[in-house]
């Protein structure tokens, strides 16, 4: 990174004497050795663990890519897969964003072209770090629109480190955002460089790579809210021009036909209240274009009134028709994940499945630190600049920044989101300090080369204002320091730079490289242990299970099970259906034979629990319990009911003070099963929970529906078998009292004389006596 | 015999073979019983079983050997014993153990019946026969109180039948317990030498007299509680009530239960899934699946075991569900020549669906064959291409392109006017 720094240093001094060649060769180089960087830094996983797939929804993207590739584009496009969400199914092909997929499988298609045959494995593993060098790319060409190439350098530089970026792309991690993120700023890149040119060509570019966006992430609403409002603004700010008309009406009737032709999306953007913002605007922008041309034939004082009628009545129009569209049902409302951005309280009371996800949580104050560490502080310095020097462009990346730290506050996830910003903006801020301290000598000249070339290239057609400001403010800014100040702050700088550099080596290796399907704990004397017992109950299922086999969890480990396990499965990671969960939900949460009922109605087979009870893992299906009953509660009231899982002080516990229900559903049971013989070590009871601390409070319990199929080595997994119905069914509890039998151990062959009562016994020499009198010999069957 | 004696009578087939054996071995208490009950062991020889007698505390006693049954079928005429000899294999019948006790009653309870206790009686002050010793344990049952069944006792039961023994009671909640004969609803059960000092188990119509199971494996098991019941004395005795009935030469007694042997013995009542097909209407091998919508046709072959052949079924009310969790279609399947088979319609909806055929009848064995396809949405290439609403934006289509075309036309030569006139 202090190179890099360094190297930018120089790039700025070159570029301030020669503008020649050997400018855009360091260019080229920096942004090489980001895109370098960026990769090396996202390959932790694969070096200490292996060249593996991480966590539950890439395991679906893999698993949907090598069907693509093995089967086609076409059949990919209509794969039912019956194998998820039995009995019900899944449209893949049109529940996916196929963007992922296809992306993937060009590379694989062109490189066996080459002759380079290489898993398909591989490239899903290592295509988010090669991506994260085209965003690094994409975020040069972003912010040198915005700024200035040096600050471009700069922001390429930071996102290719950045933690909040690194969390959704290291190596391993295949998943959406891996791509959408380059999508998202290439597009944002395109639409400036529209708005700033008013060429055709440019916007057709951007609707291209939304295109690509619509097809890689469901984030894409995020472009198509904020290019809308990007619009809006400078009309309100009366910087309408022909550049901006032509830039978005040919971006939105593009970018909306070419949306649509994502099976996924389909008729989503002109049915939804999602996209409605952007027809709106594209209403408005063209009522207000037509009002323009309609003042040609007025006189001043005649247009401003009419204009102002006009304004408020279209705006008034698109308004009410939109929520009249809405009303009649024309325009779904809007979805319940986009609906509990804007009110954080209303997932958690009407979709518990949306706030049972952790990345949807609220984010933590830390989080913005530990992600982005000195940015965050910079990046306000940033948005700062942009403002005092306004233009078109500079007013995109002010909103984009304004409505991702929102959403970034909302949700932990769309941290993701609010990260190129970040960049964006703090390179910003440092490029513009550097470009002040850096300067030895003939401030004035550079200041001037500097901005005219900008203006040259940029916007000589208006904002003459902003630069001016520059022009007077800053040479007063900078006589008042001395050399030596200036150094100071620049060595302060830099290191800032290197520390930054440093948590985000140390972050990406400590937080966001685990696989999490093979866990590592550490020894005391630093040994390291793995622990692979996903892999090995996944592995059994696979081996020792029928083809056919259904296997019960809840929904987490859908994914993984399809994936790894090769099994059909109830539930999974795509939650479309909340209902059908609830009822996986409502087995787990019943007693044993309420459940097994619901098991039976489902074909189940097998259940498969996560238990950390015995390692202290703490994302076990125990600690997850309370959303299964939650969820279970929305659409079961009257059997599932939270308080009931509670003690009456409303305490979540396992112990022997837990609730009776808790402590007899079938989660609990499945989970416990012969736990309270287990004596993890001489200072705690048998059945010490180490996950929660607790000695578990019922303990010894026997399974009548279900069967121990398999266990895996440190309890994390374990497999029940559902037991078919009884052949036959026993009288429980006989009127009068039965006596039962001793059990007689196993032996194959035993000649032994069994006992027929009142039979005449036979001694030889003696005579028979009366049955009566016989006494029965004792028993005699258990003791040999 | 004396009737404070608990005759329990069990007919039980092993195992659910497909084929049921002729082998069977019959467990007395003693070698009288071959003589008391010869007119009923030589109906059974009459009808093929190869018989085995043994005494129920014989050390030798084995059901399994090497893994194999060496029987096929088990009559336990041994109402007295306490503990079973040799290795009669517990899991081979239910679980059913050696050790002290009372196997009888444990036998019974473990299938779903539970006997009254030794010494206990099946006593009706009203219906006796007139022989009766004056306990009024000689009980007369009538046909009518037979449960409608003919499958399994026959359609011809006109005499009454003679009762001695120990009642039963089932628990109703129990789905494969069948009450084939209950005794009149003046009868009650309980010691009859004793006062009575406690409601006794079973009284009326409830207290079973002739019981039946068929498990879920479909191995079958009748109980009866009255050893006398199938003596030749009970056999060729005649039957009259007390009170004043009408007299009967002969009772009903050996009709009756050569029927429920052979029920028991698997020798009727017998059915087997045979093929299963299904495909689409006109073809002939089935799809990797099906598309909503599409016309199927499904047939199952049902063969009955007759005389020990087995033949085409004959019934009209074999039924079809097809079962995504919930049926979706339910018709009914058209019998020809043993093969049943129907034509419908998918359903609209996509998913995993089962052809499941779920045959119960009383007395038959359980017919059950679920067949598991995926019913997948139309593919892209198979919605319907023109439709009759989009032709106004065909038509705005090409009316673009040729006004986009035209524009071009009138563009280009209006730019060279333009041109020519500046130069």
């Amino acid at each position: 990174m202090a190179d890099a720094d360094l190297v930018v240093r120089n790039d700025i001094r070159s570029a301030m004497w020669n503008p020649g060649g050997w400018k855009s060769l360091l260019s080229f180089f920096i942004l090489a050795l980001a895109w370098l960087a960026g990769f090396s830094a996202r390959l932790f996983a694969v070096i200490r663990f292996e060249s593996i797939i991480h966590e539950f929804d890439p395991w679906f993207n893999y698993r949907a890519t090598h069907y693509m590739v093995e089967n086609g584009f076409y059949n990919f496009l209509n794969w039912f897969d019956d194998r998820a969400w039995y009995p019900l199914g899944r449209i893949v092909g049109g529940t996916v964003y196929p963007g992922l997929m296809v992306t993937s499988g060009s590379i694989h298609w062109i490189l066996n072209l080459l002759h380079i045959p290489i898993h398909i494995r591989d490239i899903c593993v290592f295509l988010a770090p090669i991506f994260s060098g085209m965003t690094a790319t994409s975020v040069y060409l972003f912010t040198k629109e915005i700024w200035s190439p040096g600050a471009g350098l700069f922001a390429a530089c930071f996102i290719a480190i950045v933690p909040g970026y690194i969390s959704r792309s290291v190596a391993g991690s295949y998943d959406n955002e891996g791509i959408a993120i380059f999508a998202l700023m290439f597009t944002y890149y395109l639409w400036i460089k529209a708005v700033k040119t008013g060429q055709v060509f440019w916007s057709i570019c951007a609707a291209l790579s939304y295109f690509y966006m619509v097809s890689a992430w469901g984030g894409y609403v995020f472009i198509i809210n904020l290019i809308p409002l990007h619009v809006f603004v400078l009309l309100i700010m009366g910087r309408y021009s022909q550049r901006i008309y032509t830039a978005y009406s040919c971006f939105y009737i593009v970018g909306l036909i070419l949306s649509m032709q994502i099976p996924f999306v389909g008729f989503q953007p002109i049915r939804t209240s999602e996209h409605m913002a952007a027809a709106g605007v594209f209403a408005l922008i063209n009522a207000y274009a037509f009002l323009k041309y309609i003042q040609n034939f007025l006189t001043k004082s005649e247009f401003r009134y009419f204009f102002f009628a006009a304004v408020t009545i279209a705006a008034a129009v698109v308004f009410i028709a939109v929520v009249g569209l809405t009303w009649a049902g024309y325009i779904a409302p809007w979805s319940g994940r986009f609906y509990s951005l804007w009110d954080t309280g209303y997932a958690k009371i009407h979709i518990p499945i949306i706030a049972s996800v952790s990345e949807h949580q609220p984010t933590t104050w830390v989080s913005f630190f530990f992600d982005l560490h000195i940015l965050v502080c910079a990046f306000p310095v940033g948005a700062w600049y942009c403002i005092k020097n306004v233009n078109d462009e500079r007013v995109f990346v002010v909103l984009y920044a304004i409505f991702a730290s929102y959403f970034a506050g909302v949700m932990v996830r769309l941290m993701l989101t609010l990260t190129p910003v970040v960049c964006v903006l703090a390179a910003i801020a440092f490029s513009k300090t550097f470009e002040s301290y850096l300067k030895d000598d003939s401030p004035k000249q550079n200041q001037k080369n500097a901005d005219e070339k900008g203006d040259n290239k940029n916007d000589r057609l208006y904002d003459k204002v902003g630069n001016k400001k520059i022009r007077d403010e800053k040479p007063k800014d900078e006589e008042g320091l001395g050399i030596n100040v200036k150094s100071i702050i620049v060595v302060a700088l830099l290191m800032m730079l290197m520390l930054f550099a440093v948590h985000c080596t140390w972050v990406t290796s400590s937080a966001y490289s685990s696989p999490s399907i093979v866990l590592a704990s550490y020894g005391q004397g630093g040994s390291r242990t793995i622990l692979d017992d996903f892999r090995e109950a996944y592995y059994w299922l696979r081996q020792n299970t029928d083809d056919k086999a259904r296997v019960m969890s809840w929904w987490d480990y859908g994914y993984q099970i399809a994936g790894m396990g090769n099994r059909t499965t109830l539930v999974d990671n795509n939650t479309w259906n909340n209902s059908h969960i609830a009822l996986v939900g409502k087995a787990m949460s019943s007693n044993e034979s309420a459940a097994y009922e619901i098991m039976r109605a489902l074909d189940v087979n097998y259940v498969l629990v996560i238990f950390g009870g015995v390692i202290g893992y703490s994302g076990d299906d125990i600690n997850k319990f309370l959303w299964m009953v939650r969820i279970a509660e929305g659409e079961h009231p009257r059997d599932i009911r939270e308080v009931d899982y509670f003690t009456p002080q409303g305490e979540f516990r396992v112990d022997a003070a837990g609730s009776k229900i808790l402590l007899n559903c079938l989660m609990y049971k499945l989970s416990y099963y012969r736990f309270g013989q287990m004596q993890l070590d001489f200072r705690s009871p048998a059945g010490f929970d180490r996950t929660r601390g607790v000695e578990i409070g019922n303990k010894n319990f026997e399974l009548t529906h279900v069967e121990e199929a398999y266990t895996t080595e440190h309890w994390l997994v374990r497999i029940y078998k559902v037991k078919d119905l009884e052949n036959r069914s026993e009288i429980k509890k006989p009127h009068k009292p039965v006596k039962k039998s001793k059990r007689k151990p196993k032996r194959q062959t035993v000649r032994k004389p069994g006992v027929i009562k009142h039979s005449p016994k036979i001694v030889k020499g003696k005579k028979v006596k009366s049955p009566k009198t016989t006494k029965t010999p004792p028993k005699t069957g258990g003791k040999k | 015999m004396e009737s404070k004696l608990a005759g329990i009578f069990l007919l039980v087939t092993l195992c659910a073979a497909s084929l049921p054996g002729k082998r069977t071995l019959i467990l007395v208490d003693n070698w009288s019983i071959r003589e008391t009950h010869s007119v009923f062991f030589r109906s059974l020889r009459d009808l093929d079983y190869e018989l085995t007698f043994k005494t129920a505390d014989d050390a030798s006693l084995a059901l399994i050997k090497y893994g194999e049954f060496l029987y096929d079928n088990l009559i336990l005429f041994s109402p007295s014993v306490e503990e079973f000899g040799g290795s009669i294999d517990v899991s081979a019948i239910t679980n059913f153990i050696d050790g002290g006790g009372d196997p009888m009653r444990e036998l019974a309870t473990e299938c779903g019946v539970e006997f009254d206790e030794e010494n206990s009686a099946v006593i009706d002050h009203l219906n006796y026969d007139v022989k009766d010793a004056g306990k009024h344990t000689l009980t007369v049952a009538d046909p009518e109180n037979l449960m409608k069944a003919p499958m399994i006792v026959g359609d011809n039961n006109k005499s009454p039948f003679l009762f001695r023994g120990v009642g039963m009671v089932s628990d109703p909640e129990n789905p494969l317990v069948l009450s084939l004969l209950r005794a009149s609803s003046t009868a009650y059960s309980y010691k009859p030498n004793e006062k009575i000092d406690e409601f006794p188990m079973a009284v009326g119509t409830s207290t079973l007299l002739v019981a039946a199971l068929q498990a879920r494996n479909n191995a079958r098991v009748v109980f009866v509680g009255s050893l006398d019941f199938f003596s030749d004395e009970f056999f060729q005795s005649s039957v009259q009530k007390a009170n004043g009935g009408k007299k009967f030469e002969k009772s009903g007694n050996e009709a009756l239960a050569l029927n429920l042997a052979r029920w028991a013995f698997k020798n009727k009542g017998v059915l087997r899934v045979g093929k299963v097909s299904h495909h689409l209407q006109g073809e002939k091998e089935p799809p990797q699946a099906y598309t909503v919508m599409q016309q199927v046709e499904y047939s199952i072959v049902i063969e009955e075991l007759v005389q020990g052949q087995w033949t085409p079924f004959k019934a009209d009310d074999v039924q079809l569900e097809f079962v995504r969790i919930d049926p979706f279609v339910r018709t009914t399947l058209t019998p020809k020549a043993g093969v049943f088979s129907t034509s419908f319609k998918l359903p609209d909806v996509y998913g995993v669906y089962q052809f499941k055929v779920d045959y119960n009848r009383i007395g038959y064995t359980r017919l059950y064959s679920a067949t598991q396809v995926s019913v997948r949405p139309l593919e892209h290439t198979q919605y319907e291409r023109f439709i009759l609403s989009a032709y106004p934006y065909y038509a705005s289509a090409f009316s673009m392109m040729v006004g986009v075309f035209l524009l071009s036309l009138v563009f280009l030569h209006y730019k060279e006017d333009v041109k020519d006139k500046k130069e």
